[in-house]
Order: C-alpha cells, then structure tokens, then sequence
C-alpha cells in the first residue's frame, strides 16, 4: 500500500469546479475545454490522468501551472492558490512536447532553470550533477540541447522538473515519443519519487504504465470527468475472456470457442469467461489434454473506450454548449 | 536572482545567435568604408567621415533593437520555452522585464562595440572625439532603450511581421513627430489636426534624441537637453514596458 492510499493524506493537489472555455475567430465562438472538474492528489501518490486526445488533460494541466487561466472553479497546489506563482515553489513541471533554449548545454540549462528557484550557486551544481546522473545524461552534460535527441530532451526536461526537489511533480505524456528503454527510465524515476514521499500527477496515452504505476487514475473524456479512482477500482475484477491452451485429439472436429492460435494438434481457444467449464468438460471428454486456462482480465484501455462512447454524444454537444 | 537569470539567458541566448553577427558584421564594415568618404568628399571632409560613422552607429543600433525586440516574447511563446518559465515561481513582470534587460544588455555590448571601433578609427584619424559624441551614444542608448520597450510590446501579442511592421512605423513616426505637430498646425481640416495632435501625443517624439548634428560637428549638447531627453525617455519606456507586461500577463499560452 502506498502512503497515499490512506483518505486522510493531506491533499497536494485541489481542483473544484474547474473550468475552462476557449473562445476563437472573430465571433468568438465558445468551446467548452473542460467542465466542472473536481479532484483532490493526496501526498505520497502516483495519480494518472487519462483520456483520448482533446479530454483537456493538458488544459487541466496548463491551467494548474498558470500557463492558461481557468474561466471556472478554483485550484490549489500544496495549499495554495495555484495562480499565485509562489504556490509553484514546490512543484516541478514537465509540459508536453517540451521545447528549451537549445544555444544551452544541459549544464546551463539546469543552472538557469535552478536559479528561478532562487537556488544557490553551490547547491545547483550540486543538484545538476545528481540529475544528470539520474536521466543518464552526465556524458552530455556540456553538449548544446539542439544536439540532443527527443529522448534526450525529454531526459533532460525531466531534470529540470525536479530541480528544486519538488513536493509534487506534474508530468505532462512524459513517456510520449519516447523508445521502451525511456519509457522505463521515467517509470523507475516517478517510483523512484514516491519512495522519497513526493507525489507525481501525470497525464498518459499509454495505459499499460498507467495501470502498472498508479495508484489512482482519473479519466477525462470530452471535458469531463468520466471517473475517478484505484485502477482495480475502475476496472473492477470483471474477466474479459479466458484463453484455453489445449492439446486436442485427431477424430476432435468442433471446437468449443474460437480457436486464436493453432500449431499442429497444439490449440488455443478463447471462450466467454460463463463457457469456460462447458468448454473445459467438453474438451476433456474427447480426451484433449487442458495445457493452461488462462483468465483475461479487463484492462484500463476498455473502460476507457467504454468512457468514449458513452460520452459520444456529449461531444457532439461541446461547441454548441454555449451558443 | 530570477530577474539577473532571465536577463542573463536572454543576453547568452542573443549573443550566441549568429544573426547579430551578421547586423554586427555589417556595422564595422560601413564604419570602416566611412574612412573612404574622405577620399570622394569635397569640403569638410573630417564632418563627413564622422557623419557617416555615427549615422551607422544609430542604424545599425535601431535595426538590432527593432528586430531582436520583435522576436523576443514571440519566439518564447511560438518554441514554448515560455512553458517551463512562467510554471516557475516567477511574477510574469519578471519574465518581461528581464527579457528587456537582457537584450538591452546585447544593444549596449554592441553600441560599445561599434563606439571602441568608432574611437579607434578617430584617434587614428582625426584626434580624440569630443564629449558630444559621448553625449549622443547616451541619447541613442536611451532612445534604442524605448524602441526595444515598444518592440517587446508588440512582440507580447503579434506575430514578428506584425511587430515589426508596428516598431518600424513607430520608429518612423517617432522620428517626424516634430513635422507632424507642424503639418497638423498648418493643416486647414480639423480632422487632419486632431489626427496629427493624437499621433503627437500618444507615440514617442524620438526626434528629443536627435543629437546627430551637435555630435558631427563638435558641438556641445545643453544639459537641459540631456536631462530632459533622458527622463522622457526612461519615463515613456517605463509605461510602455507596464503596457507590455499588463498584455502578457493577460495571454494564455496554447
């Protein structure tokens, strides 16, 4: 159990009511980005931020960091109003795609982002140097960014959110784009922070690392939050479907399921989790030999898509909801 | 500390920009083709030579002002480098004033630049400048101080073709002000005089840093001017920077 799955953990991230609704072209035409979003991020917690593209993950995200103000609701990070820039001073932010000044070297770059914290000379040398040990990018550390790869940068961004040491760390797709060696380096450096105490609010695509390092998720379809809680909570202990592995006999011609695989007399049957017994007798009673029933259960990626559709015609609706 | 780190990245960010040393490069070959105007001058052909010398100083300074200012906020918030500052524990004052500090780092490393070699070139030529020539590299650096302001001003909410276009008028207007108060007095339709006296009023009058003459010809510069000239300038460039600082702070960034 992490720190964090207790209710009582003090809140380092509040959002009530929050709001946001873009306007464009001459006649202003509204469009709803997010809706009435209410959450609390207690410490010590890895919380995911799910939804498909245009949830308004990143407008959530971007109104917390002060990038775009909310048209509604209010916000708190680590207690304080999240447009007072002061409420910034322990959180570490990573934005989507990050774009940085790229005549740096990664030393400087890290030095400039450090002393916006107000951080002494002596400290962030100190620090930069733990960093780029920690993203793997000590070799490079006096290479200009513009040399660098996505995956460097990406690294490299990742140093810079946690240059002040924050309390709360708020990643925006940090695994996007990049190969699967990265994608663990971030994975084992978002653990890594939880074991310190620190809390990660983070939105991602891709939901397998999601499910595996949460500890909470939220789901955003369509401005909206579609739900809110324990992967296991949301996903629940329903079986999708089970897969039978089976070594049938020759005179066996009717299959009870849909055969997925098949290599000789070696089968694998995929069947409804209420057929499993049925198939599993009838298998046997032609004298197949059952190698391995294994269960499928529902992943994040369903419930999700099960979120979509359900809020299809809620979309359908956004333009429109102020016009 | 955060003002100096802003201000300083911006000027690191400027002076490692090859663009600059293509406008720097320009400038000492026009001051050092200013040596041959004596050579084709008939007359006093020192006050020509010092003319052309200065007249490029002034150029080379307001086209580095207009176009490194027209790009300053823009290209922060088109890269999005703008993302990782403003999510930072900083004022949003604080960005735009020390953007501005920064590049008025850059102006006065070049004016001080193209000033040594100007000296150089004199002190092996003509003898040792006088004061005035001192005196109006102060009134260019102040006037280049309100042309950048206005230049960040627009660069806060338009793209840098739209900002320059605003920052060369400005420049140009700013430079006639004078004629335009003469032309609205003299003009006969009370619509051309109100237009006159709006444009008189609400752009800056950069003519006030107009030393150029006094300077070519060794003449000194009254020290009313100076003071006048500088505390209008300080003064104007001081809303400005506010106007372009209530501007950003007001932008989401997308």
């Amino acid at each position: 159990m992490s720190p964090a799955s207790s209710s009582t953990a003090e809140v380092v991230l509040r959002c009530e009511g929050l709001g946001k609704v873009y306007r464009s072209g001459f006649f202003r035409i509204p469009y709803v980005g997010l809706e009435d979003l209410s959450l609390d991020v207690r410490r010590g917690e890895i919380f995911g931020f799910i939804g498909p593209n245009g949830a308004g993950k990143t407008t959530t995200i971007k109104c917390l960091m002060g990038l775009q103000a909310a048209t509604s609701g209010k916000a708190e990070l680590l207690g304080k109003d999240h447009r007072d820039p002061e409420s910034k001073r322990g959180v570490g932010f990573l934005p989507e795609r990050p774009y940085f000044y790229e005549h740096l070297t990664a030393r400087e770059f890290l030095h400039f982002y450090g002393s916006l914290f107000g951080l002494p000379k002596a400290v962030r040398a100190a620090r930069i140097d733990e960093l780029l040990a920690r993203v793997q990018l000590e070799r490079f550390a006096d290479v200009p960014l513009r040399a660098y790869s996505k995956g460097m940068l990406q690294r490299a961004g990742v140093a810079q959110a946690l240059i002040n040491d924050p309390e709360l760390l708020v990643l925006d797709e940090p695994m996007s784009g990049l190969d699967p060696m990265g994608r663990l380096l971030i994975r084992d450096l978002i653990f890594e922070e939880r074991r310190r105490g620190r809390t990660v609010f983070f939105s991602s695509h891709i939901l397998a690392d999601v499910e595996l390092i949460c500890d909470r998720v939220a789901i955003l379809v369509g401005g909206r939050l579609r739900g809110l809680g324990t992967v296991r909570e949301l996903v629940g202990d329903r079986i999708k479907h089970v897969d039978i592995a089976t070594r049938v006999t020759a005179a066996e011609t009717e299959l009870p399921g849909e055969v997925i695989r098949r290599d000789g007399d070696a089968v694998i049957l995929r069947v409804g989790p209420d057929d499993t017994d049925r198939a599993i007798d009838r298998l046997r009673a032609s004298g197949a030999a059952i190698l391995s029933v294994t269960p499928a259960r529902e992943h994040l990626e369903s419930v999700l898509l099960d979120e979509v559709q359900r809020a299809a015609p809620i979309n359908q609706k956004r333009l429109g909801v102020l016009a | 500390m955060q003002l100096w780190a802003i201000a300083a990245n911006t000027y690191r960010e400027n002076i490692r920009d090859r663009v600059l040393y293509s406008i720097v490069f320009f400038a000492v070959l026009v001051l050092c083709a200013s040596l041959v105007m004596e050579e084709i001058t008939i007359g006093d052909q020192d006050k020509v030579v010092r003319s052309v010398a200065l007249g490029a100083i002034r150029a080379f300074g307001s086209v580095m002002s207009i176009f490194l200012g027209i790009g300053l906020v823009y290209k922060e918030i088109e890269k999005k480098t703008v993302y990782t500052i403003v999510s930072k524990p900083i004022a949003r004052w604080v960005f735009i004033v020390g953007k501005y500090l920064g590049l008025m780092g850059v102006i006065l490393t070049m004016i001080a630049l193209m000033a040594g070699l100007y000296i150089t070139l004199m002190l092996t030529q003509q003898g040792p400048p006088a004061l005035s020539v001192y005196e109006s590299w102060w009134m260019l650096t102040v006037e280049l101080g309100l042309l950048t302001a206005w230049a960040i001003l627009f660069s806060s909410y338009s793209a840098p073709i739209t900002a320059a276009s605003f920052s060369i008028a400005v420049f140009v207007i700013g430079h006639l002000a004078d004629d335009i108060w003469r032309f609205g007095l003299q003009a006969e339709s009370e619509q051309v005089r109100q237009i006159a006296g709006i444009l008189y009023w609400f752009l800056p009058n950069l003519s006030v840093f107009n030393v150029h003459d006094l300077a070519v010809h060794h003449l000194p510069i009254p020290f009313t001017q100076l003071v006048h000239a500088t505390g209008y300038g300080l003064g104007y460039t001081a809303v400005v920077l506010s106007l372009a600082v209530w501007v950003f702070s007001g932008r989401d960034f997308k």
